[in-house]
């Protein structure tokens, strides 16, 4: 019983970490450039981070909600008009900090790992 | 074989199988479900269907003849089901990803593939590792104590297809689309997944009893004060009405779509979800009605005062407005209760007339005549008692069951056979009354006594006291004692009167109606009333005597007995079984004052009347 409650809380920790990078990895991804989400996720698949696009989406919204991304209705060649996202001035800013915070983060955990 | 259907799903016209087509109708409703509470929930499903139809055009651009099950599986679960998404990371609902997140944990799931009733039994085999069967055997051994446990686990426990469809936790809702008072019972079925009347039933249950509850049909007991409480407490003690407010008030109302898709739980076939969407199509009409006219007094509103409508409104929705609601809620119940007793006893009331009047039929060969008369008898009992009777408690089954149309033919044929009981009923009482509507001439007619010059003259029945005992069941003026073809007819009335001459007298007129005079003359003609003195004791006929070839028509006999000065005279009664014999004593100088009469009691005649001793 013991172990189980501690193995739960390792997984409880790895998904928290998970959640934690995740916007910030998608924001890095669109800051390079106008992305459709099926990119995204082609893009974070060859990096070795699965996302499910059923995920992506309700992040989108909810990063598009709170100012940090706008999108743009872009032609396709086949069918109706796809959804593009761009980094508005308060993503820019926002992938800005996020990316100061990771770059210490990790230069710090780095740090303590190999300090080991 | 597989039926394929043109879909325009997001703009894109797509050839899919018909069962394709279902699981991903499905699947959309469980994202529904998902994100039911997240903000941008249209949006983000939106988004997602624009992405399943573009894969699906993919897949189509490759060759697919049409999109199949197969692929439809497969796209779905490249973007992945409610399930996954709490698993892959739980971006939300924080707390129940944190309980999914060991799946390989064990947990006790309702088997839904293996359901009996619920799938409890088989969900705990499954999570003991044991043969469903033990399982069930065990539960059928523990019977009694077990079956409120498993009442509860089929509410708590969580079915194994949340695992497949995606989080469709069964909530209990309200039902209020298919409601009779305030959609509790038709939530409960939903929420099992049992007709709605069974549910109906199992509250009306103590109603019933109260029916049954009622000895005597054709006395209305809680009319009467001292079994009015007895009423209330039957009625209240299985709680049944209490249980029914406490949920009315504690349950939730289903809503959104995704409210009644929680409501019925897992069971999300094509049907609901198609039902669920018109009903909300239909909702959404009515509410875009309602904001219109809301809208339309808001501008009149704001032309006189300023913005601060606003606030106002939402104050209004504090605890004034839950008040108001509940009053409204407590008045609804009242009505309803107040009706159903009413119903109740006019039902049993209309039943009571029913069983009377039916239970008269064989003395019909005694009144009426044979032909017309007696068709209209029989049709107005059957049109016009027992054919609205039975039409209103059909429609009250149906009610209860929950039919919502009333079958079109069915009510045109209860209506034109009632209108059929009225005719039958209005000829029947026409011609009675033409039966009944003359008179005869009434003749005065001596009995001569045997002993005339007794000092005490006792009045009693000739059949004295044999046919009374256990004659309960009257109706009157007919009593029961008589046979298939003679009916007795106690229609009698007594005058007593002073006598000129020192013996007593008897005179009788016969009375009746008929048709026509001379019918009347010939009835009366044929009454044989035996009147006979033995000693001091004048026997009388038990009652005028009926035969089928000579209706009843109202016959009577008016026996005057004239009292000596000086003498005295006596009715007898035997056990109050005498009531059709009136008992009128007069003398020419008190004609019009009543006279209190008692039976069993000696009266002396006087000079001035009678006296008791």
């Amino acid at each position: 019983m013991l172990h189980k409650v501690k193995s739960m809380d390792v997984q409880n920790t790895q998904s928290q970490m998970r959640k934690g990078v995740l916007e910030f990895c998608i924001l890095s991804i669109i800051q390079k450039g106008e992305v459709y989400p099926s990119d995204i996720v082609a893009q974070m698949k060859v990096a070795n981070l699965h996302i499910l696009e059923g995920t992506l989406y309700p992040l989108l919204t909810r990063l598009k909600n709170a100012g940090l991304l706008n999108y743009r209705w872009v032609e396709s060649v086949s069918g109706p008009p796809r959804k593009y996202f761009v980094l508005t001035e308060e993503g820019k800013k926002a992938y800005e900090a996020l990316l100061k915070t990771w770059n210490d983060m990790a230069g710090a955990v780095q740090l303590l790992t190999q300090n080991k | 074989m597989n039926k394929v259907i043109n879909i325009n799903f997001q703009g894109r016209i797509l050839p899919i199988e018909e069962h394709a087509y279902e699981l991903l109708k499905e699947y959309i409703a469980s994202l529904q479900v998902y994100f039911a509470n997240e903000e941008g929930k249209d949006e983000i499903i939106n988004d997602i269907e624009c992405r399943v139809a573009e894969l699906c055009e993919e897949r189509l651009k490759k060759g697919e003849v049409c999109i199949n099950e197969s692929s439809i599986n497969l796209i779905i679960a490249s973007i992945g089901r409610p399930a996954d998404f709490e698993a892959e990371d739980g971006f939300e609902q924080n707390s129940s990803s944190a309980s999914n997140i060991p799946s390989n944990n064990k947990r006790l799931y309702r088997d839904e593939q293996n359901k009996i009733l619920g799938g409890v039994c088989s969900g705990v085999a499954n999570y003991f590792g044991l043969d469903p069967v033990l399982v069930r055997v065990l539960w059928i051994f523990l019977l009694g104590v077990n079956v409120l446990g498993y009442f509860i686990l089929w509410i708590a426990v969580p079915s194994s297809s949340v695992k497949e469809v995606g989080g469709l936790r069964k909530r209990l809702f309200r039902d209020t689309e298919n409601k009779i008072l305030g959609g509790v019972c038709a939530g409960i079925s939903k929420y099992f997944g049992i007709n709605v009347g069974i549910v109906r039933l199992l509250f009306l249950i103590p109603f019933i009893r109260l029916i049954f509850h009622f000895r005597n049909i054709h006395s209305f007991q809680f009319w009467e004060s001292p079994d009015f409480p007895n009423f209330i407490d039957f009625t209240f003690s299985p709680g049944a009405l209490f249980v029914y407010i406490v949920l009315w008030l504690v349950l939730p109302e289903a809503k959104t779509s995704a409210d009644k898709l929680e409501m019925v739980g897992e069971k999300v076939d094509l049907n609901s979800i198609k039902n669920t969407i018109q009903n909300d199509m239909a909702g959404f009409s009515k509410r875009a009605k309602a904001w219109g006219s809301g809208l339309y007094k808001n501008s009149k509103a704001e032309r006189q005062s300023n913005k601060s409508d606003n606030n106002d409104k939402k104050v209004e929705h504090g605890p004034l407005h839950f008040i108001g609601k509940l009053i409204v809620i407590l008045i609804k119940i009242f009505v309803y209760f107040i009706i159903g007793v009413v119903g109740f006893s006019v039902l049993i009331a209309l039943f009571g007339i029913g069983v009377a009047t039916t239970s008269v039929l064989p003395l019909k060969g005694f009144i009426l005549e044979d032909g017309m008369q007696s068709f209209a008898a029989y049709g107005t009992i059957l049109f016009f008692i027992w054919v609205p009777l039975i039409a209103i408690v059909t429609a009250i089954i149906r009610k209860i069951a929950g039919y919502k149309k009333s079958n079109k033919w069915i009510r045109t044929s209860f209506v034109s056979l009632w209108i059929l009981g009225w005719v039958c009923l209005f000829y029947l009482i026409s011609s009675l009354g033409n039966s009944f509507s003359k008179h005869n001439e009434p003749k005065e007619e001596n009995i001569s006594l045997a002993n005339p010059k007794v000092n005490l003259l006792e009045v009693t029945d000739l059949t004295n006291g044999k046919y009374y005992e256990s004659q309960s069941f009257q109706i009157s003026p007919f009593d029961k004692y008589g046979n298939e073809d003679t009916l007795y007819v106690r229609n009698l009335r007594i005058r007593i009167v002073q006598s000129k001459t020192d013996s007593f007298q008897v005179t009788v007129v016969k009375l009746s109606n008929g048709k026509s005079s001379k019918e009347a003359n010939e009835l009366a003609s044929r009454i044989n009333f035996k009147i006979l003195q033995v000693d001091s004791l004048l026997y009388l006929d038990k009652g005028i005597a009926i035969y089928k070839n000579n209706k009843f028509r109202n016959q009577y006999v008016i026996m005057t007995i004239s009292v000596p000065i000086g003498k005295s005279i006596k009715i007898n009664d035997h056990g109050g079984n005498n009531i059709n014999v009136n008992f009128d004593s007069w003398n020419e100088s008190w004609d019009k004052a009543s006279f209190p009469y008692e039976k069993n009691k000696v009266y002396k005649m006087d000079t001035k009347g009678l006296v008791p001793i």
